[in-house]
């Protein structure tokens, strides 16, 4: 593996995978061993990956009912069949402009310790087997003291999947 | 045994010399374990120490090829991991645990030998039963909020007239699950309704119709009769909290020399389960408060021309659908010129000659006068506490004080928590669902009607002055302040009330009440959520914090 | 130059298994030093950037393995020592977790010393290691 193109200060995160177009990921046949089992979501242009076994299901968005002075980050909630579904906008979270939501958003079921909620997202892609040895740290450029939720990437079949440490991800400021 | 043919096998001794240790900790921790737990104590923090003697051994004996001693290790591990996040302390649980650690030590001891695979095989059955399923996707969300609210049920259930063969013991969380699943159906069965009354309005009247209507009606008779059912097997009688207080109230009086007797009085009248759990606390709080502070020593009493021995009352009653508790002493009441000096310190403006406002400020943080270090009282809880548990089990608590008459603690408290009366209003397209326990009235906004004094809004009703606060601009809808909204609704409790300004009122609903989930943080205008008929969550209305602001907009 | 090990390791036991995994090597002229914390392994791997491999427990008290991988990326400290994290826990989710904190490769428990022998041979056999 090369070492990573230089950094480009401007834009971090989001422009990150834009840079990487030019560097080749470890080929699929060279890769064999364990796979990280994600599934994968995009917000913006980017597409981040969490652990299927976060992940109860994936729900369509309908009512999201606004709670008043509920904590920063969070949309609202929403009925899961019966149950009152937090629903976690991550978006503003990693610094983006709140969601529009059109008919591909989604609600991302996750449960984290002994808690169930939702992430509204803006597609869901795909469940995708990822060879673990194709991931690695995050690249510097990408890290800030923000954005500790980043817990890697994965450089596969020339994409570039944003892993999420769901439990930072979701410690919210009060 | 199996070392022979592992690449590390020579190393047995320097094997045994580390693990035999780390087995003998983990032994004693498990029985000081159990002690703790007989004393009410979960012990998070020896099951957390446990964590890396046990891996420890579970690797190295993995290394070595160990394998029994590796799955003994290994069990032991789970259910200390399961232990720390589900505490289910009770004698089997530690009998295992004791046991398992007593079998480790000696395989530990033995490890150039053959284990005895009969006993590691039964405590190895034992343990599996008790670990719980591995959380997956198919586990149902009913399941993970049951076992939160287990955290906080850890008492077992007495059921009384356990003699009596008419009587089962059932497990409080099958009552909680079935609650729960009624709770949904009530919901669906509401969304029918809904439906049936958009297509009522699309087709018009015809037979049919009328029968379906007919028959929803009968569902909903049948839900809210196996909801009553329900709710009363939930009810148990206040007397087994009561029951326990004279001799704590004994044991008070007498270790600082104090004689005081307890009445009392409506220890049947029943209380739901849920919340007489956190009841316990509170009064055993007051009851406190009440004999160490209160009452006076037997010279100071006969000195002030009173009996010797100072009494307690503690009564409950069933009033317009609410349980009030009362909880009176004869003792030298409230220190007026303390709890005035306190608010002063603080900086809190207080006028001296409102009585009920100076009594009052005792609720608030910070005013544990009398130094609350009192032994017995244990962890010092202020009445701040004791006024937020009652708050988030929907109840009230106020306050009366004579100087040297005595003091009397007024709680109400929710018949139950799960399922209540409210009012559903809309504001700025936004519907929110308010109690009727603090529903005073709901009065059409004429013109003229609400003044601005002091740039808040009043009016008049029933004669006496209300602020009428916008409700848009107290729940941060879309307009924040909208003078030409059409009604108030007037919440009350005690002698306060308010005005909340509102677009539409959309009806009355019996509601399923969903405690707000923590996610969520802590909003203060809203006390919880709930499935309207529709389908969609509406928050419910927190009148008993609003009632208590100090009135700003 | 002749090879260089370290392991980090709380366990006793474990360095002297490692002296039989690297018996061949010592006797080809490696040197192998042992750590039994965190903290002492990451004052080794500063003083030694001439490092073949690090061997690196998970589970220590004071400083886990993650913790050092962690901090050895903040402090961007001798990244082309290929560092190996050595542990029983063994879910993708785990093995996911070592690598984007920097582990070149991870290493499950029980291992045999063909194993470790396969991960040396890689790393060598990798003209130039992998920066983190």
């Amino acid at each position: 593996m090369s070492a990573a193109p230089q950094p480009d200060r401007s834009d971090g995160l989001l422009h990150f995978a834009d840079e990487l177009q030019g560097v080749s990921s470890v080929p699929e046949a060279a890769v064999p061993g364990p796979e990280l089992h994600l599934v994968t979501f995009g917000l913006d242009r980017e597409e981040f990956g969490i652990p299927i076994g976060q992940v109860r299901e994936v729900i369509r968005v309908t009512d999201i009912t606004r709670v008043p002075q509920a904590r920063q980050h969070v949309r609202g909630v929403t009925n899961l069949r019966g149950r009152v579904l937090a629903v976690v906008e991550i978006r503003t979270r990693m610094g983006l402009p709140p969601a529009e939501i059109t008919p591909r958003s989604r609600i991302v079921v996750v449960a984290v310790h002994d808690r169930i909620l939702g992430i509204l997202v803006d597609t869901v892609s795909q469940v995708v087997k990822v060879p673990v040895q194709t991931v690695a740290p995050a690249p510097e450029e990408v890290l800030s003291a923000n954005t500790d939720y980043i817990s890697g990437v994965a450089r596969w079949n020339s994409r570039l999947i944003i892993l999420l440490d769901l439990e930072k991800l979701l410690l919210l400021p009060e | 045994m199996t070392t022979g043919e592992n690449p590390f096998g020579e190393l047995i001794q320097e094997y045994i010399v580390e693990c035999l240790p780390l087995a003998e900790q983990v032994g004693d921790a498990f029985v000081e374990l159990e002690r703790r737990w007989r004393e009410g104590d979960a012990g998070n923090d020896l099951l957390r120490q446990l964590k890396g003697p046990l891996h420890t051994v579970k690797g190295n004996s993995a290394m070595m090829g160990l394998t029994v001693q590796q799955s003994v290790a290994h069990a032991l591990e789970d259910i200390c991991a399961m232990l720390a996040s589900a505490p289910t302390p009770n004698e089997k649980m530690a009998g295992l645990l004791v046991s398992g650690s007593g079998l480790l030590i000696e395989l530990v001891k033995n490890a150039a030998g053959d284990p005895d695979s009969d006993r590691v095989a039964q405590f190895l059955k034992r343990a599996a039963s008790f670990r719980a399923p591995a959380p997956d996707s198919a586990e149902s969300s009913a399941q993970a909020e049951r076992r939160q609210t287990d955290r906080r049920a850890v008492n077992t259930w007495s059921a009384a007239g356990a003699l009596s063969s008419n009587v089962i013991r059932v497990d409080f969380r099958r009552l909680d699950a079935m609650l729960e699943v009624l709770g949904e159906g009530m919901i669906e069965q509401a969304a029918v309704a809904d439906h049936y009354r958009v297509l009522a309005a699309k087709i018009g009247a015809t037979a049919e119709l009328a029968d379906l209507d007919r028959a929803l009606a009968a569902v909903q008779k049948t839900f809210k009769q196996l909801e009553g059912i329900l709710m009363e097997t939930r009810l148990i009688p206040i007397s087994t909290v009561f029951g326990r207080f004279p001799r704590l109230v004994r044991e008070l009086a007498q270790a600082r020399q104090k004689q005081v007797r307890v009445i009392t009085s409506g220890g049947e009248i029943p209380l739901d389960k849920a919340v007489l759990d956190r009841m316990g606390e509170p009064l055993v709080h007051l009851l406190t408060n009440a004999v160490v502070h209160g009452i006076e020593t037997p010279d100071e009493r006969t000195q002030a021309g009173k009996g010797a021995e100072g009494t307690l009352i503690l009564r409950a009653s069933s009033e317009s659908g609410r349980i009030v508790i009362r909880i009176s002493d004869d003792g030298r009441g409230l220190d007026e010129a303390r709890i005035l000096a306190k608010a002063q310190s603080l900086g809190l403006e207080v006028s001296a000659t409102d009585a009920a406002q100076v009594h009052s400020l005792i609720f608030l943080p910070g005013f544990s006068t009398a130094e609350q270090v009192s032994q017995l009282a244990g962890r010092g809880v202020g009445l701040d506490v004791v006024s937020n548990t009652i708050h988030e089990l929907g109840g009230t608590i106020e306050v009366e004080s004579r100087a040297g008459r005595g003091v009397t603690f007024t709680l109400g408290l929710p018949l139950t928590l799960a399922i209540i009366r409210s009012l559903i209003v809309e504001v700025d397209r936004e519907r929110f669902a308010v109690p009727m326990n603090h529903v005073a009235a709901t009065v059409r906004t004429e013109p003229d009607t609400i003044h601005s004094v002091n740039q808040k809004g009043v009016a008049l009703w029933r004669g006496s002055p209300i602020h009428v606060s916008d409700g848009g601009a107290l729940l941060g809808t879309a307009a924040a302040a909208n003078p030409s909204r059409r009604f108030y609704v007037v919440i009350s409790m005690g002698n306060r009330r308010r005005g909340i300004l509102v677009d539409r009122l959309i009806g009355h609903q019996d509601i399923v009440v969903k405690s707000l989930d923590p996610t969520l943080g802590r909003p203060e205008v809203v006390s919880g959520t709930t499935i309207l008929g529709d389908g969609r969550v509406a928050c419910i209305l927190d009148s008993v914090r609003l009632l208590e602001q100090r009135m700003s907009a | 130059m002749p090879n260089s090990f370290l392991v980090v390791d709380d366990s006793k036991l474990h360095h002297q298994i490692y002296t039989i995994v690297f018996a061949k090597s010592v006797l080809a002229g490696a040197a192998v030093r042992y750590a039994t914390d965190g903290q002492e392994g990451y004052d080794l791997l500063k003083a030694h950037p001439e490092l073949t491999m690090v061997f690196l427990d998970l589970n220590m008290p004071v400083m886990n393995g993650l913790e050092l991988l962690e901090r050895r990326r903040a402090e961007k400290l001798n990244l082309h020592v290929p560092i190996v994290l050595v542990t029983t826990e063994g879910t993708p989710e785990d093995e996911a977790r070592g690598r984007a904190a920097g582990a070149w490769d991870y290493l499950r428990k029980p291992f045999k010393p063909a194993d470790v022998e396969r991960v040396i041979a890689r790393a060598l056999a990798q003209a130039a290691p992998r920066s983190a």
